[in-house]
């Protein structure tokens, strides 16, 4: 930890200070007015409790005064103590698959990284790729969506970023001035967030999302019916990255020699592939087959589980090993946002919120779509993108049963968005994890972001519209 | 002409005593001294003043000490002036559970409990020690003259118990830590703050990067001191040649600068001794500190037998003005002077009250309110109360 003096007037340091306790008292005090107020024509006494505890929840999510899974433990608490849903039914929905398959998938990552087989892949591809400085963000962009596919967009951009440093700094490219610098990070962060909506595995908020889905209407999505939505989005936002990063920040190098150097050195202390490594990665790849094929079956988080107890039993990992991989705040936080979801629904109060809020909004599917699509996507640039489909998504479904549109459609119409976060550094750690070297600004990210995030909203919008009726998916029920 | 007298006020008083000293004759003050080389004496006003009483300059003096009945006077031939001795801390005979004795870990000067946990100055080892300095340190730095955290600690306790609220003032010499001396002195003040609610002050080196002094603030130190020592330049590198080559005067100016805004308004100060550069260039020195918030601490040069530093003192006639301009200096550039007070060693600016015109000779209910244990402890409450405000620490970004 590093000392920091806080030189601002005394005066004002302890103003600030004094907001928290303000903010929490006032946050009790509108509780209170929520619980307590008299109930509106049609909402039930549960429901009007659930949407005091939403209220407040919805308030700590995207203040961030409460870290996001301290939140959802306290929805946790205030459902069954307001008798919103009964304790046994609130610690049991704690138990939702979608829970168990973000574990599954946390430790699955974590026994790849852990066994050096992402770090291995990575350079290779970079090395033998990367044969221009064109082609060599190509290939970052690319191998940052494609790793994304198959694990957290979070994790690839934590293991990439330290190659895609070392190779900036080999080629002595400026930090702040160099566009090919701009443009290494750039294809970092924009590739891992491309690629993480492509599967059900490039972040946890897709999981969630259909946990709540399944939770409301009994209905799910499947891994391969996902994919087979939402990846031309994604091929055709990759072409769309691409074509606007070095539109804004033109190639300024001609050669990437020194690049190759680093790589090789890196390469070489790798030493050949191991045992652990051929394992692992047969293991990711039998599970992802069976999550494609067998998912239906057996269930996305049976397999996932059923992978990570293979794993132990072959003795590829030790619980050490991957316990630091797994982001128990994130469980805790899904756990949370998927019982606050169904203590909407259940209560009452989704469909309720849904009359009152967004009845009169419009009664075209297309047009309520395409305004939740944009509104998810405003939202995700500026907090957690789990905290909005908790927010948007348990009455979006309520909104799609009132206007016949497929709940499924309306999950992809906030899952998806929620994950196009290109404008702030804020909106996904991906981005954070570009502007803090330093080569990027966040003015930078916000200008490219800008007309990433238009063009995505865009493409999903004709995707739905166009492409979805071709596979004989729609709006409609 | 008429021979000028100083006994009628504390603060001229106090400078004339500090550079002519005192001669002794009763052999009851005499072991009350205790050979020290400076006696502290209460002068009127509550002014507490180190004298010199052993030096050979002091046979010259004016000034003696007699006793009255059963009080106690200094007469300098023309009148003389009630004082009182100040008593010996009776922890002084005390001794650590490791047997090492309080009195030579620590020792009480005014209200500062002054403690310097390592003897050990690598300017002697480089032959670059500043050419007035006395020898306080030891050249060698032997490790068995280290006091140990534990020792300072418990003397620090004793001292407390008799004293109530003293200032606890670690100081430490050269050496070529990066730190200024601030890592090695860390577990110290650390150790002190979680025993004791009491102010702690720090005299050491300029560190070579700020977040030293940030961290300095940080693990504790209510003030700092870097002491420059000598404002002009060409007479800085001659008489502090180590400070001027090791260290230089510039970053001794950017360190008090940058603690000057870290730390509050008046608990930063730098040593400018008087007498060892014209009194122009001190007054250019006290000119510039004060105008980056800095409190000058003016001790005055004495020449001592056991180095060939020969400077003649400058007289007090001439001293007053500097110490008139540094009062001025201080007030005019709205200085909290509450943190420099009750010094045996020095003329504080809040002594020097009574040398202004127009500065009011009485001394304020403030002043006398942070002079009692109450008023002690409002202040290393509010002291702790800033440092809990200002003080945060950088932690890694969290999770999206």
């Amino acid at each position: 930890m590093t000392v920091e003096i806080d030189t601002r007037p005394l005066w004002l340091i302890i103003a600030l200070r004094a907001l928290r306790p303000i903010f929490f008292a006032a946050l009790l005090v509108l509780f209170i007015a929520l619980l307590y107020m008299p109930a509106p024509a049609g909402l039930s006494p549960e429901g009007q409790k659930a949407i005091a505890i939403f209220a407040v929840c919805f308030i700590l999510w995207i203040s961030n005064a409460l870290p996001l899974a301290i939140t959802s433990l306290f929805a946790i608490v205030l459902v069954p103590l307001f008798g919103v849903l009964s304790k046994r039914e609130t610690y049991a929905l704690f138990g939702n698959e979608a829970v168990f398959f973000i574990l599954g998938a946390f430790i699955l990552a974590g026994a790849v990284m852990h066994s050096g087989l992402s770090t291995r892949v990575a350079l290779t591809i970079m090395d033998r790729f990367g044969a221009s400085p064109k082609r060599l963000i190509l290939s970052i962009f690319l191998l940052a969506a494609a790793l994304s596919f198959l694990m957290s967009e979070h994790a690839v951009a934590a293991m990439l970023f330290p190659i895609v440093f070392e190779i900036s700094k080999g080629l002595n490219l400026k930090p702040g001035a160099s566009n090919y610098g701009k443009l290494l990070f750039f294809s970092l962060a924009w590739g891992c967030v491309i690629g993480g909506v492509a599967t059900f595995l490039g972040g946890a908020r897709v999981p969630l999302a259909i946990g709540i889905l399944k939770e409301t209407t009994g209905k799910t999505i499947e891994f391969s019916d996902y994919i087979i939505a939402v990846f031309p989005i994604v091929i055709a936002l990759l072409f769309a990255g691409y074509f606007i990063m070095t539109y804004f920040f033109p190639i300024d190098v001609t050669d990437i020699d020194k690049a190759h150097n680093v790589l090789g050195k890196r390469i070489k202390t790798l030493g050949k592939i191991t045992y652990m490594e051929y394992a692992v990665g047969v293991v990711m790849l039998v599970t992802i087959l069976a999550w494609v094929f067998l998912g239906k079956r057996f269930g996305l988080a049976g397999i996932a589980l059923s992978s990570v107890v293979a794993l132990f039993v072959l003795r590829l990992v030790r619980w050490k090993d991957i316990e630091e991989y797994v982001n128990w705040g994130i469980i805790l936080m899904y756990g949370g946002a998927i019982i606050l979801g169904a203590a909407l629904d259940k209560s009452g109060a989704a469909s309720w919120l849904v009359n009152s809020i967004m009845g009169g909004w419009s009664d075209s599917p297309v047009v309520v779509f395409a305004l939740l699509s944009l509104l998810t996507i405003a939202l995700t640039e500026a907090m957690s993108n789990a905290a909005v489909i908790v927010i948007l998504l348990p009455v979006s479904i309520g909104l799609a049963d009132k206007l016949s549109i497929d709940p499924a459609a309306m999950t992809y119409a906030i899952a998806v968005p929620a994950g196009l976060a290109f404008m702030f550094p804020m909106s996904t750690p991906a981005n954070a994890i570009a502007v803090s070297s330093n080569y990027i600004s966040v003015r930078d990210m916000a200008k490219g972001g800008f007309i990433m995030c238009v063009l995505s909203w865009l493409v999903f919008n004709l995707a739905a519209a166009f492409y979805w009726p071709l596979i004989g998916m729609g709006y409609l029920k | 002409m008429k021979k000028k007298s100083y006994l009628d006020n504390p603060a001229t008083l106090k400078i004339d005593l500090m550079l002519r000293g005192l001669r002794i004759a009763d052999p009851l003050v005499k072991a009350w001294a205790c050979g020290a080389t400076g006696i502290d004496i209460m002068l009127p006003g509550r002014t507490i003043a180190n004298i010199p009483c052993s030096e050979g300059f002091t046979a010259a003096s004016p000034y003696a000490i007699r006793k009255r009945g059963e009080r106690y006077a200094i007469t300098d031939g023309t009148g003389e002036v009630e004082v009182s001795l100040v008593p010996r801390p009776k922890f002084y005979d005390g001794k650590t559970s490791t047997g090492v004795s309080f009195s030579k870990i620590a020792q009480v000067h005014g209200s500062l409990l002054v403690i310097t946990p390592s003897p050990a100055c690598e300017f002697f080892n480089a032959k670059v020690e500043c050419r007035y300095c006395a020898g306080n340190f030891d050249r060698t730095g032997k490790e068995d003259a280290v006091y140990t955290v534990e020792d300072v600690v418990e003397t620090v306790g004793a001292a407390i118990a008799e004293l109530g609220s003293p200032v606890v003032y670690l100081s430490i010499g050269f050496s070529r830590d990066p730190s200024g001396g601030m890592e090695f002195l860390r577990p110290y003040l650390q150790a002190i703050k979680r025993h004791y609610n009491c102010l702690t002050a720090v005299e050491a080196l300029p560190p070579k990067d700020n977040h030293w002094i940030d961290e300095t603030y940080a693990m504790g130190a209510d003030s700092a001191l870097y002491n420059v020592e000598i404002y002009d330049e060409e007479l800085f590198k001659i008489i502090c040649p180590g400070r001027a080559t090791l260290i230089g005067r510039k970053r001794y100016l950017d360190a008090l600068e940058y603690a000057a805004k870290i730390f509050p308004s008046g608990t930063v100060s730098s040593h400018l001794i008087v007498g060892l550069e014209p009194p122009g260039s001190t007054c250019q020195g006290i000119d510039f500190l004060t105008g980056i918030g800095v409190v000058p601490v003016l001790p005055i040069y004495r020449p001592t037998t056991n180095k060939a530093l020969r400077i003649d003192p400058l007289t007090t006639e001439i001293i007053i003005p500097v110490y008139k301009h540094l009062y001025k200096a201080v007030k005019t550039k709205g200085i909290n002077l509450n943190w420099v007070r009750d010094l045996s060693m020095v003329t504080t600016p809040v002594e020097l009250k009574g040398l202004v015109e127009g500065a009011g000779k009485n001394v304020s209910l403030v002043d006398t309110f942070y002079g009692t244990r109450l008023g002690k402890k409002a202040a290393w409450g509010m002291s702790t109360l800033r440092r809990k405000l200002r003080v945060k620490g950088t932690h890694g970004q969290s999770g999206h």
